[in-house]
């Protein structure tokens, strides 16, 4: 229940705050405590540890520094620029809050633990991909949705850790390589790193 | 063996960086990449025809891309200062993109199946933002975070199919693989089994570029270089609609067979007549083929909703022939815009009396249109008759109307940018420097070819062969 509630408060920092350096803390620990739930369905296979290793190291402390580094260094990416002011975040975080929990209402999902939470976490997820305007914003919006696939995957499928950590390390390290590369690339053309800058590519 | 072939292309391409003179590096490019393209050919009768097939689609067109770079961009190069932008890691990137869309298609489970999947993005952002203009770099942009959603799906609904495996008995070991599943029959768990199948499609739907998941396509395949989107548009979409034909398979098994069909028919009439509808207003070449992608896509999906030998036969027969219709198509506006220095319809006039390379476009357009006597032309009227032995009059009905309006704007293009007078400059074959410019142009014709003969596959012993292959598709063995 404590989990539950610290992650219903991480997801709603996700989408109300502006601020990228509190975001970041946000979302380390949504990862922080799906590590918690994954690392136990790791222990008795060392290969699946060996994964889940790279792909903690990778979410909860290469990414984050990479993203921090960024906001140090680039006054105007410390703010997440939303695209809709608070009242509507504020409702969007209401409306994600109670309807994921009649997710476990879906036929099929009901016997999956913490399929509510798992719901929370990916919607919040979508809700930081398309309110918040910052690219830096999107890359956590990526590595959250990785988190909630994550979670999703050791609490309905835990008799399969390799798998599970193998495609939790990889899809890590394709969002946090490329999307940071790309927010590097990017400072050249657009310093602002404002996803309204990328609007030439249309129809 | 296997791991063998899957790392083939990524070892041709490191071997021949160990060469220092260009011109040797060029011919032991072309060397190693064509004893890696014919790698597959070892692995007959050691994995199904299905995934064979497809291994050599991904081998001959990655070829002919990994052919036409070289003697493309012997000439012109990008001008980007980023580290991913240099020469010698746009081969290397290809050649993991080659290797990444091998190891789909000869995987055999949803596991390996998905890693591949992920590791071509990993390689193809960088190959869309090659250039490192700001466009391409916004195109790459959208394709990271469109595909990893996409990808991400596709993983979750991949987990969700392993708890059915699991909770029905199956070894975990073999929980993710579709051969495992389809003989194990499990049909106890359908609500979940059409959910997993359901997220599964979506995210492999994404990278195929289905409506509505398909945004982020006509900026990626319009903004890579023109080998890139020859194999995004030939290959990448064909290895995505490989992993929703296993996906196919598995869904039949389950007992989620109906539902899985009814999304398919939906995606596919959608991609249909939103990317037929697009394609008229396009006035770029390379967008337009783009579009004609999702189009193509929504094809291949619409044969599968309609299911029956005769559809799996369609979409079969349409992924083979679309990859070399398009990739013809995008090796050849390559060419044209390396001559003319745009792909702005409205800039093009007269590429039919202006070289090689404007002919070779006016067949790649009329192949992609489906007229005969391309491939597409007998896949297409293969799918009417799918549709027809189906009785989905309402999806065929609106699937058709589509596909007029798809024809309708390759005529309009194919009519503006080939006739008239071209500007009075030389010609464009005149303007690559032999014989560098031959592999292009080669490698452009070859793909041509490819899309004309295949029309005669249902009439030989092929055609059996491809049947057979396609009845394994969307039900149990």
């Amino acid at each position: 229940m404590t989990f539950e509630l610290l992650i219903l408060a991480a997801g709603a920092v996700l989408v109300l705050d502006t601020s990228t350096s509190r975001v970041v803390v946000a979302y380390v620990v949504v990862v922080a405590i799906v590590g918690h739930f994954a690392a136990a369905s790791t222990l008795h296979a060392p290969l699946a540890l060996a994964f889940f290793s790279i792909s903690f190291f990778l979410k909860a402390i290469v990414a984050p520094i990479g993203i921090w580094t960024f906001a140090r260094r680039n006054a105007a990416a410390r703010n997440l620029r939303p695209a809709v002011d608070l009242p509507i975040r504020l409702v969007v975080v209401l409306a994600l809050a109670f309807g994921s929990q009649y997710v476990p209402h879906v036929p099929g999902l009901a016997p999956i633990p913490m399929v509510g939470t798992i719901a929370y976490i990916m919607l919040c997820s979508f809700a930081v991909l398309v309110i918040q305007r910052n690219l830096l914003a999107q890359v956590i919006g990526l590595l959250v949705l990785s988190a909630g696939v994550t979670l999703a995957a050791v609490m309905s499928a835990p008799q399969l850790p390799e798998a599970v950590e193998l495609g939790a390390t990889f899809d890590a390290l394709v969002v946090t390589f490329i999307g940071l590369t790309l927010v590097r690339a990017f400072l050249t053309h657009h310093p602002l790193l404002d996803i309204e800058s990328l609007r030439s590519l249309r129809g | 063996m296997t791991w063998l072939v899957v790392i083939s292309p990524l070892l041709a391409a490191l071997i021949t960086m160990l060469f220092r003179p260009l011109d040797v590096r060029r011919t032991a490019r072309v060397v190693f990449s064509s004893a890696a393209a014919a790698m597959p050919l070892t692995l007959i009768g050691k994995v199904d025809w299905l995934s064979l097939l497809f291994a050599g689609i991904v081998s001959s067109i990655s070829l002919l891309a990994t052919i036409f770079s070289t003697g493309m961009y012997s000439v012109d190069w990008g001008r980007g200062q980023a580290l991913w932008t240099r020469k010698s890691i746009y081969f290397v990137l290809l050649a993991i993109f080659w290797s990444a869309m091998l190891l789909v298609v000869l995987a055999t489970n949803f596991g390996l199946l998905w890693f591949g999947i992920a590791a071509t993005t990993l390689a193809t952002a960088f190959l869309v933002g090659f250039s490192g203009e700001a466009a391409a770099l916004e195109a790459a942009w959208k394709y990271l975070v469109l595909c990893s959603v996409g990808i991400g799906l596709a993983l979750l609904g991949i987990v969700l199919l392993g708890r059915v495996s699991l909770e029905e008995g199956l070894d975990p070991a073999q929980a993710l693989a579709w051969g495992a599943i389809t003989q194990h029959h499990v049909s106890s768990a359908v609500p979940l089994a059409s959910l997993a199948t359901a997220i599964m499609l979506i995210g492999f739907g994404t990278k195929a570029g289905l409506v509505p998941m398909h945004a982020w396509l006509p900026d990626a395949h319009s903004k890579a270089p023109a080998p890139i989107s020859g194999l995004l548009s030939g290959v990448l979409v064909s290895c995505s609609l490989y992993a929703i034909m296993r996906t196919a398979t598995v869904a039949s098994a389950l007992g989620a067979g109906d539902s899985f069909r009814q999304l398919l028919l939906g995606f596919g009439v959608a991609s249909i007549i939103v990317a037929g509808a697009l394609m008229l207003v396009q006035r770029d070449l390379k967008r337009l083929l783009a579009y004609s992608t999702v189009e193509h896509a929504g094809i291949v999906a619409l044969a599968l909703g309609f299911g029956g030998p005769l559809g799996q036969f369609a979409a079969l027969f349409h992924v083979v022939a679309h990859a070399f219709a398009k990739s013809a198509a995008f090796f050849t506006a390559g060419l044209v815009q390396s001559a003319s220095g745009t792909t702005t319809l409205s800039e093009l006039k007269g590429l039919w009396n202006g070289g090689l390379p404007g002919r070779f476009l006016l067949g790649a357009l009329a192949a992609l249109g489906g007229m005969p006597p391309f491939a597409l032309f007998v896949s297409e009227l293969l799918l009417v008759a799918a549709g027809i032995a189906a009785h989905q009059w309402i999806a065929l009905g609106l699937g058709a109307f589509g596909i007029v309006l798809g024809f309708a704007a390759l005529t309009r293009a194919t009519i503006a940018i080939e006739s008239g007078h071209a500007p009075a400059e030389p010609p464009l074959a005149q303007r690559f420097s032999p014989p560098l410019s031959r592999l292009s142009i080669g490698a452009a014709a070859a793909a041509l070819t490819c899309a004309v003969a295949f029309a005669v596959v249902p009439w030989t012993s092929l055609g059996a062969t491809f049947a057979a292959i396609a009845r394994g598709i969307g039900k149990m063995p």
